[in-house]
């Protein structure tokens, strides 16, 4: 079974994206052999008010339970504490994704400091996408920022505790384990989409070095096709048992379902 | 889907090395990915990325595919050329293809495919029947590689050089995909036009509406690099087993056979 931590559904207005309806998603995803995901609602990154885009969610996630829900939230928008505490409470989401490229705040702000640790105190995680789309071909009015790993690193060692999955982000053994082979940022996770495997098995390097509980399988599905995110960890060179656990139990343990 | 029974050939592919000294090692773990992914034959070269390499710098670069080339049987080698020096463009061609067994012409973004600089290289190029692969993209930040060719270029190119089998490199190199696509749209059906599939874009529906833009008989499979992104687009972009069938192997083996020297 496949659990897949980075798919997203609502309309992104910049191309034409297949399958971003919900039902439409989970048939692309069912499809491919996945048996549950993580979902995020695309409306967050454009709504001012982006509380309105998990009630949204919500309801199509309640409606839906092969999908477990992903609220999107802005630290410089009013009342985001109400909402986030509404979210965990009243909407049953496991996870906060945090965009500052789209909602105009730094990692390094108070704001986002603030958010975080709300957040881990609630034991939510907080899902980081490093970009949502390849900003070398954006449409003119998207965002051309991309999130550096050791940016979300270094945001993760300011609160103690906090755990940060760090989704569509091309990572390097080099960036995130130290002279030592150590984890540089223990708290971060990392969803595999865009870690090349099967050339330098660097996939292979990072479970060695991160342990394989940091590394989730996703596939950036409906943006992006699944089948080069199914054949990076099917040819990872992982044992059956880290394969097992990147591809199901990594996902659910870290949202706690 | 057994992809492999159709021997899937790389279309763009690398090696790397300095000063005409190839990095053995790195060859070794390209060539055991695409062992891994089931890729039979991997076409390689050696770009130079600046501004205007000189004779010694391309011909360096050449020995470096040229090394690989000798030690694994697997590699298909493409020769890098800077067209700006015409003579010794030519020449290096005569000796990378003619004499040493190269298969193709690799250009980098020294020039436009559709600059009259290219005549000479393209010509020798149809003489020679072999292909020449550009570096191409629609790039949001055309400051970044201000002479990258898109498919406009190509529109172009095809026309000055009609003799000439053209190939605009890696529709998921990066850079608006459904831009190129849309020009491509026009191009002359009679032309000797081709476009791989490479680089690390896997954006839903890329190569399907790669092959409804140009068909299927001038797509062919590549990953420059990006391994499991090249061999995964196209298994999702729900082509028949014929479309499989060209795209992986027959596109290539269709244009090899058009070679006029041994």
């Amino acid at each position: 079974m496949i659990f897949d931590i980075n798919t997203s559904t609502g309309h992104w207005p910049f191309r034409k994206v297949s399958n971003e309806n919900i039902g439409d998603l989970e048939k692309m995803l069912v499809e491919k052999g996945i048996g549950g995901a993580a979902v995020v609602n695309t409306h967050g990154l454009f709504y001012k008010n982006c509380q309105d885009s998990n009630l949204e969610l919500a309801e199509m996630v309640s409606k839906n339970p092969f999908f477990t829900g992903v609220a999107t939230l802005n630290p410089l928008y009013p009342a985001w504490e109400k909402d986030l505490d509404l979210c965990i409470k009243d909407l049953g989401m496991k996870g906060l994704r945090l965009v500052p490229q789209y909602h105009g705040y730094g990692l390094s702000s108070h704001c986002a400091r603030e958010i975080l640790s709300a957040s881990s105190s609630a034991g939510l995680p907080v899902f980081i996408p490093s970009r949502v789309v390849d900003v070398r071909q954006r449409h003119w009015m998207d965002t051309g920022q991309t999130i550096d790993v050791r940016e979300i690193g270094n945001f993760s060692l300011g609160v103690a505790g906090s755990r940060i999955i760090v989704t569509e982000c091309a990572i390097y053994a080099s960036q995130v384990l130290g002279t030592d082979n150590k984890p540089l940022y223990p708290g971060l996770f990392f969803e595999t989409s865009r870690i090349s495997s099967a050339l330098g098995r660097e996939l292979a390097i990072l479970v060695k070095g991160l342990g394989a509980d940091h590394l989730i399988f996703g596939s950036g599905a409906p943006f992006k096709e699944i089948t080069p995110a199914l054949l990076r960890v099917k040819h990872s060179g992982c044992t059956d048992e880290e394969i097992r656990k990147i591809s199901w139990d990594n996902g659910r343990t870290v949202l706690g379902i | 889907m057994n992809y492999m029974i159709y021997k899937p050939v790389d279309f763009h592919n690398h090696v790397s090395g300095k000063k005409g000294k190839l990095d053995k090692k790195e060859a070794e773990s390209r060539l055991e990915a695409a062992e891994i992914l089931g890729i039979d034959k991997v076409c390689i070269s050696r770009p130079l990325t600046w501004d205007s390499p000189s004779p010694e710098e391309f011909r360096a670069a050449n020995e470096i595919t040229l090394s690989a080339m000798s030690l694994f049987k697997r590699f298909i080698g493409f020769c890098y050329i800077n067209p700006g020096y015409s003579r010794e463009s030519l020449d290096e061609m005569e000796k990378c293809i003619v004499k040493r067994g190269m298969s193709g012409v690799k250009l980098y973004h020294q020039y436009f495919i559709c600059d009259p600089a290219l005549y000479p290289v393209m010509e020798y190029a149809a003489d020679l029947g072999v292909p020449v692969l550009m570096h191409a993209g629609k790039l949001t930040d055309p400051l970044s590689q201000p002479r990258l060719s898109n498919a406009s270029h190509f529109i172009r190119a095809v026309k000055m050089f009609p003799r000439t089998m053209i190939v605009q490199a890696h529709i998921g190199g990066g850079g608006d995909w459904e831009w190129n696509l849309r020009v491509l749209e026009d191009m002359d059906p009679s032309a000797k036009f081709f476009i791989d599939t490479g680089g690390s874009v896997v954006d839903n529906g890329i190569v399907r509406r790669t092959v409804r833009a140009v068909g299927e008989d001038r797509v062919l499979f590549a990953t420059d690099g990006g391994m499991e992104e090249g061999i995964g687009k196209v298994l999702d972009a729900g082509l028949s087993e014929n479309q499989l069938k060209k795209i992986f192997s027959g596109n290539f083996y269709n244009i090899m056979s058009e070679r006029r020297v041994k």
